[in-house]
């Protein structure tokens, strides 16, 4: 069969379909309601007659729906509702069967003994719903948590107020963020988009003021172009002057804090090794070593306090000072201090195969010219 | 002086069953799923599933959301079917609505559902390699296929995963202009592939030896448990609701359904394995007859206000029955909106699947329904 969108809402009340009618049939004397869906008849029956119905559904030889496709709870307020999609596979027909009940008595008749499937989708109905299904053979909750203590389907038991937490609380955060702007001085960060496209809102606005002055004047129209051009002169001088004072007010460029970071610790490996060295050189027990790297990198980190403390002490740190080590080398120095290794390895090699030196002596002789280079580089 | 050497017979010793956790984590449990096994040696002589752990209020949320912002949370419940499950929603909505969506949408639609079954049984595919110990080649082969139609989805979306494209009465946008071109491209290398596929596991020694056999199911269980889509066809039913009840276009294309012979994993591979074949076949009809023309309805709201009634509509996802029951007040949001997980009730059949089986089959079964547990637990 193929489906037509056409018909929503069919006039009451509803010539019953032929599987209604085939429930008709089969069970005299029950009270059937009939509705449409746009695909699937509906039928709704008491709450007394369902276990009947139920079972006639799957065993009547012309109903034989034998395959439950959906199983859903639905909430109307003050009645709980449960709706049974059912298939034949037999006749290739289908059909909801809809049972409604009060919301203070949600009992109903388990159906998992006529179709298995209907276990798991009854103990998901009866969590989310609290409407109890007599008679299942395994009520625990399925999806949810043992004693949530809610029905969290169920339409009293809403949603968290979303505007809460979206837009309200959004607008506080905002307010407060300015408001900290404020009262430390610091201009909250400006929107440039928003700023040129006020500019130009202001810029067209002194244009047609001059514009209607020179018209109201009388002005020819050259003259009218050169007073638009006049006020256009001095509204850009007024803001200029007003942009020259601004770059003052905004707070020095924050120092790259990583870099400087980076700088520090490397001080200290400096700092540590140097003091270690020395230490072993006078042959100091390694406890005492240990002790004097610590009083040592002490006494650095009072001297970094006292640099930062200083106000506007120009470099933070130091290049000369004692702990630090050479300034980073820029690139440039160390390609050329690369080319001199190169040349001198070069140089001292031939030097060695003209001698005719061994491969190992040559090897030698390479690494003693590059000890004596770095050396005298020191 | 001779040693009396006995081995003790089992019946000699005392044994006790013994609980075995699977899950939540656990790669093969296909997400966030756990199971506890009751074991007798490598015998599993019970099985319980817990679920629940992706429970996020996926039916209450949409209650509370307009009609058309509902869409995305179908995308989000079998997310490796998304172009299906929004179809479901969709034509649910226009069913209730009486909109009739154009023909070109109607086409647009049944491509980008065929190709996402295509997707998702690739995706099975791979993950089943894994678990059966062809661990890293047929998910490669599988994957690299699948990305192919990922991209195709990338260009007609604009997203990945959450496609969120159909609307009540058409599509979003329409197709880019190459599409034609390019979904026939895409077609012939993903066909190749699923040759190779085909070729890589079906006749895999590994594949027959675990596989052939395994948990056979007969049509009666299945109709009982609730199975749908080719968890079903693999029993030997031939039952597709693409076919049994025609939505959308699917009632002027040509297509077979294929089926199994005794329902074991063997044989759901196979099924599913012919239906990519089928799902291309689709696709190609409908590429070769899509009309041009609009691609929305015409004269719809902002605000959808759908008429009161109910509606239950179910498409052929590739895990089985997708269903969605709205249930309309009248208003721009529907009063009850229940998601009919094809995983759901194929899930709650993994017990009557499993015991009997070898712990380590049981990964296998698991594998075989090609669980999403996010639709599972909504």
């Amino acid at each position: 069969m193929v489906h037509e969108a056409a018909t929503v809402a069919p006039p009451e009340p509803i010539a019953p379909g032929p599987v209604a009618r085939l429930f008709q049939s089969s069970l005299p004397g029950i009270a059937l309601e009939i509705g449409q869906s746009p695909i699937d008849e509906v039928v709704t029956v008491r709450r007394d007659d369902f276990a009947r119905v139920m079972e006639t559904a799957k065993n009547d030889e012309r109903l034989a729906l034998d395959y439950l496709r959906c199983l859903s709870g639905v909430d109307w307020l003050t009645d709980l509702e449960t709706v049974y999609h059912l298939y034949s596979f037999k006749h290739g027909h289908s059909i909801a069967i809809k049972v409604r009940f009060p919301l203070a008595d949600a009992h109903i008749p388990s159906v998992s003994h006529l179709w298995e499937t209907a276990n798991w989708h009854e103990r998901e109905t009866q969590e989310l719903f609290g409407i109890i299904f007599d008679g299942h053979p395994d009520p625990r909750p399925l999806l949810t948590e043992e004693g949530l203590g809610y029905y969290i389907m169920r339409k009293s038991h809403p949603l968290a107020d979303i505007e809460e937490w979206q837009e309200d609380y959004l607008k506080t955060i905002e307010e407060a963020k300015a408001q900290l702007a404020a009262a430390s001085g610091v201009a909250a960060p400006v929107d440039e988009k928003a700023l040129k496209i006020q500019l130009a809102q202001q810029k067209a606005a002194v244009i047609k003021k001059a514009r209607d002055e020179a018209r109201a004047k009388g002005l020819s129209p050259e003259d009218e172009k050169a007073a638009v051009q006049e006020a256009i002169k001095k509204f850009e001088e007024e803001h200029a002057a007003g942009q020259a004072g601004a770059p003052a007010a905004v707070p020095a460029r924050p120092v790259d804090e990583r870099a400087a970071k980076i700088q520090l610790a490397q001080q200290k490996a400096a700092l540590i090794t140097k003091t270690r060295n020395e230490a072993r050189t006078r042959g100091v027990s390694p406890d005492e070593e240990r002790q004097i790297v610590a009083e040592a990198l002490k006494k650095f980190s009072e001297e970094q306090e006292q640099t930062a403390a200083a106000p506007q002490a120009a470099p933070a740190v130091t290049p000369a000072s004692p702990a630090a080590p050479a300034a980073p080398m820029d690139r440039a120095a160390k390609i050329q201090l690369a080319q001199q290794k190169a040349a001198l390895i070069t140089k001292a090699r031939e030097e060695a195969r003209a001698k005719g030196l061994s491969p190992e002596e040559e090897r030698q002789a390479v690494s003693e010219a590059l000890k004596k280079f770095a050396e005298e580089q020191k | 002086m001779a040693i009396e050497t006995r081995v003790p017979h089992e019946s000699d010793l005392e044994t006790i069953d013994i609980n075995v956790n699977v899950g939540p984590q656990h790669p093969a449990t296909h997400g966030v799923f756990r199971m506890v096994l009751t074991v007798d040696g490598e015998l599993v002589v019970d099985l319980d599933p817990v679920i629940g752990y992706m429970h996020r209020g996926n039916e209450k949320l949409p209650e509370n959301c307009d009609y058309r912002q509902v869409i995305g949370y179908h995308d989000r419940t079998d997310y490796l079917a998304q172009f299906n499950t929004e179809h479901c929603y969709v034509e649910a909505v226009e069913k209730l609505a009486g909109i009739k969506a154009p023909e070109r949408a109607e086409y647009i639609r049944v491509i980008l559902a065929e190709m996402n079954r295509i997707a998702s049984h690739l995706m099975l595919f791979g993950a089943f390699g894994t678990d059966i110990g062809l661990f890293g080649t047929s998910f490669m082969y599988a994957f690299r296929d699948r990305e192919t139609i990922q991209d195709l989805f990338e260009e007609v979306t604009g997203e990945r995963m959450m496609y969120n494209y159909f609307r009540p009465g058409g599509v979003a946008w329409d197709l880019p202009d190459n599409f034609r071109q390019r979904c026939t491209q895409v077609l012939d290398s993903v066909e190749r592939g699923v040759e190779q596929l085909d070729g890589l596991m079906m006749e895999n020694e590994v594949v027959l030896a675990r596989c052939r056999g395994l948990s056979p199911v007969t049509p009666e269980d299945a109709i009982k448990w609730g199975l749908s889509g080719p968890m079903l066809r693999a029993t030997g039913l031939r039952h597709d609701i693409r076919r049994a009840e025609p939505y959308s276009i699917y009632d002027r294309l040509q297509f077979d359904v294929p089926t199994g012979k005794q329902g074991d994993v063997y044989d759901k591979l196979v099924v599913r394995l012919e239906e990519m074949h089928q799902s291309a076949r689709i696709v190609r009809q409908a590429l070769e007859t899509m009309p041009e023309g609009p691609i929305m309805a015409e004269g719809l709201k902002r605000v959808l206000r759908v008429p009161a009634g109910e509606v239950y509509m179910r498409v052929e996802s590739p895990r089985g029955e997708y269903g969605v029951y709205l249930v309309s007040q009248g208003s721009d949001k529907p009063w009850r909106h229940k998601v009919r997980g094809a995983s759901f009730s194929n899930l709650s059949a993994l017990r009557a699947m499993s015991v009997g089986n070898f712990v380590s089959d049981v990964i296998i079964i698991l594998g075989s329904i090609d669980i999403v547990l996010c639709e599972v637990d909504r």
